[in-house]
């Protein structure tokens, strides 16, 4: 008898037929993920039913618990079921020789192999930075469309319902289905790279993970469909206004929880391959600052995000099971609430920036043709801003009656935040400091980010200071910060690293001068759009309302204004980006002389990355010193790996 | 495809070339510890909740449970005390697999099935009678809340563990390559560790 075990290591592959001899009905893919769903939809259907027809329970359909039983819980597996993510596992615990399926579902040969469970980190770092621009898009398009009922005070266009609803899912799709994802999406198809890795720790886990993510976007836009609207409680969704809300905000609440999961498991996965799969001599303190990043980043994820699925499960229990977590006349607790999802959404803060930090490190670092300056600091001050942004949650909550001795002991810490933020802002204007600056694409953009980030972090901390809280609180002046750190800061990294690994990931160069005129077209529009909000926010406009005082008129229609010619710039990236990948000149291998590992392989890099795991012998950002070198490579190496030093 | 695939690799392996070991522990150790990092938050996040009704709140119950109700502290005691025998027998049947004892895997494995389904059984028997329902007051939602994730979990750890039986019985597993015991094994005792805390807190103090 052969005694199998283990994933990686089985023996015989065996007697399944191969995948793609099945019927089409049977085979993973599209036309099996719709039947499963609809077979699981049915399934938890008639389960809430039964259950509810045993215990005697009135109405036996009670669609409130069937839509969240079958149709947000059931029938998403099902989708997974039939798309092919759990064959393998399927195969493997019951004990039947798996099928050789993972090469087949490995790399990307034609477009159709975008569409499948894919294993390959690279193929699934590109399918997720599609979806997540895909629910950009939308995002984008409803802030026009709230920003066209905001161009004048009075009611143009909709009710306050459905305002609320296009605001909430906007921020709903921005935050967890765009820059969470997006940054998940380029540290999957760089950091095995960087780390000299053929692929992550757990492919199949990998793929599961993105493939959570359009259903979590999914289900938040599908709430428009549901009677009374989308959920209109702002992306925030406090209790015990979200119990009450029409069946909308449960798509709400599990749409977290999928994209939550997504999150978790990818951070986790992260962090095994970082830890585990490292190739020789790369040591921590020899790891690209974007794998620290990251590295830092899974770690807030792990930690953090488990508290933002107990928060919409209570809220979801209120509704679903009348239990009273946040119901204080039976002796539930309202503020609870707060106290829990902020101390995950706080450090959500940092999960939507630091992957951003560290792609700015790298560009600017190659950009600027010297060594980052005070690497060890800038690795140490991600890991400060880790401990740290556990212990600001409340100031979010200065305002909402917690209690008074809270509040100054979290302004401090939030102000001790600036610290390592500033030292890693510092450490990039010194890596500037006589640098060869070559002003292409993605150094636009993270020159961009830089100043705005700090404008940003700037009203950022003014905003910790208790009496400004108490003023600025609920105005559009918060609105501002946020869109000075999350679209100044965060997305304009995702731009950047979006145009610095281009060449890497489809092998050919977009266009520049496009490149620099998106740049500037979101730069400009982007502060015409966000600064007078400052203004308006601090004279009292109220955030989260559709009407507002004549006195506002002008400025806001100046805002809206501005707010779609932002919107129009991003038309210009797309048609690059899209243009470029398929008629773009072909790129060199390492276009930037960079010397991480990823730009040491072909563009795109071969299937498994390295044909020889490379030796990791020096720094990463050793520019302009005489004989440094990062790494040897043997036999997979290109002749511009060589001069990446000079 | 496979084609390709065999000559790149010999054709007796699944997945990536291997990389680069970097450190000591198994990928898929490390992986079931950071999983159980973010189950132990989860939990996390009920204590929480069971700190807001209970301590924070300025209309916290003076007694807990709030009278007339109380917990089945004696029935949840024995409960305790089967999860915690399971903890053993879950260990037996792995030392049992690396001294290749196959015998002792697959009865270690069953009892650790057995004692798990005791304790949901009971724990549902428990909840019938209980005398208080989901919407009777934040302490009822508590108790549901975390009890009920508990069961979860036990739930999860039993589907875990029946795929590591089944495999166990058909022959897999060897004193070399045991990881599909070792993994459900720790999060076995993770949601035995987990039930001590949550006896405590909710039923005890």
């Amino acid at each position: 008898m052969s005694v199998i075990e283990h994933t990686s290591h089985d023996a015989g592959h065996g007697s399944g037929a191969p995948p793609n001899r099945r019927n089409i009905l049977m085979r993973p893919g599209f036309v099996r993920a719709a039947w499963c769903f609809a077979l699981f939809f049915l399934v938890g259907l008639y389960l809430v039913a039964g259950i509810r027809w045993l215990a005697g329970w009135d109405p036996v359909y009670d669609w409130n618990i069937i839509v969240l039983v079958g149709g947000l819980t059931l029938a998403p597996i099902g989708f997974l079921l039939g798309l092919g993510s759990f064959d393998y596992w399927l195969y493997w615990i019951s004990g039947r020789p798996t099928i050789p399926d993972d090469h087949a579902n490995h790399g990307a040969h034609t477009w159709k192999d975008y569409f499948k469970v894919n294993t390959d980190h690279k193929v699934i770092g590109v399918q997720y930075l599609v979806t997540t621009f895909i629910f950009f898009t939308l995002g984008g398009l409803m802030a026009m469309l709230f920003r066209a009922e905001l161009a004048q005070p009075g009611m143009q266009f909709m009710d306050n319902q459905t305002y609320n609803g296009l605001v909430s899912m906007h921020a709903a799709l921005m935050i967890f289905v765009f820059i969470i994802p997006a940054f998940a999406g380029l540290a999957n198809f760089a950091v095995p790279l960087m780390l000299g890795a053929p692929d992550m720790a757990f492919p199949r886990l990998n793929a599961l993970s993105f493939w959570f993510l359009p259903i979590a976007g999914t289900m938040f836009l599908c709430s428009f469909l549901a009677p009374g609207g989308a959920f209109a409680t702002g992306w925030t969704s406090y209790a015990p206004l979200a119990s009450e809300q029409p069946i909308g905000q449960i798509f709400f609440n599990m749409g977290v929880q999928w994209a939550g999961a997504s999150s978790i498991l990818t951070a986790l996965n992260f962090l095994v391959t970082i830890i585990t799969m490292r190739a020789p001599g790369m040591t921590f303190w020899r790891m690209p600052l974007l794998v620290w990043a990251n590295f830092t980043t899974s770690l807030l994820v792990v930690i953090a995000t488990p508290f933002i699925a107990g928060s919409q499960f209570f809220v979801m229990f209120d509704r679903i099971m009348h239990t009273s977590f946040f119901v204080p006349a039976d002796g539930g607790y309202v503020l609870g609430y707060q106290h829990i999802f902020w101390f995950y959404s706080h450090p959500a803060v940092y999960i939507m920036i630091l992957p951003g930090f560290g792609i700015i490190s790298e560009i600017i670092s190659v950009m600027s043709r010297k060594p980052i300056f005070g690497y060890r600091l800038m690795a140490m001050s991600l890991l400060g801003i880790l401990v740290l942004g556990f212990s600001v949650w409340a100031h979010h909550m200065f305002v909402a009656g917690m209690a008074d001795w809270l509040r100054v002991p979290m302004m401090i810490s939030t102000l001790l935040i600036a610290v390592p933020t500033g030292v890693k802002v510092f450490s990039w204007l010194a890596t500037l400091w006589e640098g060869r600056i070559k002003l292409n694409t993605p150094m636009l953009f993270s020159l961009g980010f830089i100043s705005m980030f700090v404008i940003g972090g700037l009203s950022g901390i003014y905003l910790a200071s208790v009496p400004i809280t108490i003023h600025a609180s609920d105005t559009y002046f918060i609105v501002a910060h946020i869109h000075y750190v999350l679209f100044g800061g965060s997305v304009l990294t995702v731009f950047a690293g979006i145009y610095y690994w281009f060449p890497k990931m489809t092998g050919r160069m977009y266009n520049e001068r496009l490149g620099k005129l998106h740049f500037w077209l979101t730069f400009i529009s982007f502060n015409l759009t966000f600064f007078p909000m400052h203004w308006v926010g601090l004279v009292g406009m109220p955030r989260r309302v559709a009407d507002y005082s004549d006195r506002f008129a002008d400025l806001n229609l100046f805002v809206t204004i501005s707010s779609f010619a932002l919107g129009a710039s991003v038309v210009v990236f797309f048609y690059n980006m899209i243009v470029s990948w398929a008629r773009g000149p072909i790129a060199e291998s390492n276009p930037w002389r960079a010397m991480t590992l990823e730009w040491q392989v072909s563009s795109p890099p071969p299937i498994f990355n390295f044909d020889e795991i490379p030796q990791v012998v020096g720094g990463p950002y050793e520019y302009g010193v005489p004989g440094a070198r990062h790494a040897i490579l043997t036999g997979g190496g290109t002749p511009a790996a060589k001069e990446a030093h000079a | 495809m496979s084609a390709h695939a065999e000559a790149l690799h010999g054709g007796d392996h699944h997945g990536p070339p291997p990389a680069n070991q970097s450190s000591r522990i198994a990928p898929t150790i490390l992986g079931m510890f950071l999983f159980i990092g973010t189950e132990a938050m989860l939990f996390g996040s009920f204590f929480a909740a069971y700190f807001f009704v209970r301590v924070v709140n300025p209309d916290a119950p003076s007694t807990w449970p709030p009278a007339p109700n109380e917990f089945p502290q004696f029935v949840a005691g024995i409960n305790t005390a089967i999860l915690v025998t399971s903890s053993f027998t879950m260990h037996w049947a792995l030392q049992s697999i690396k001294r290749n004892n196959r015998r002792g895997l697959q009865a270690g494995l069953l009892l650790t099935i057995l004692m798990g389904t005791a304790f949901l059984l009971t724990q549902f028997i428990e909840y019938a009678h209980i005398g208080f329902n989901t919407s009777d007051g934040a302490f009822a939602s508590v108790f549901f809340g975390l009890t009920g994730l508990h069961g979860a979990h036990v739930l999860v750890g039993l589907l875990l563990l029946t795929f590591a039986a089944n495999r166990a019985f058909r022959g897999h597993y060897s004193p070399e390559h045991h990881h599909g015991v070792e993994l459900p094994g720790i999060y076995w005792h993770f949601v035995d560790v987990m039930w001590i805390v949550v006896y405590v807190t909710v039923y005890l103090i």
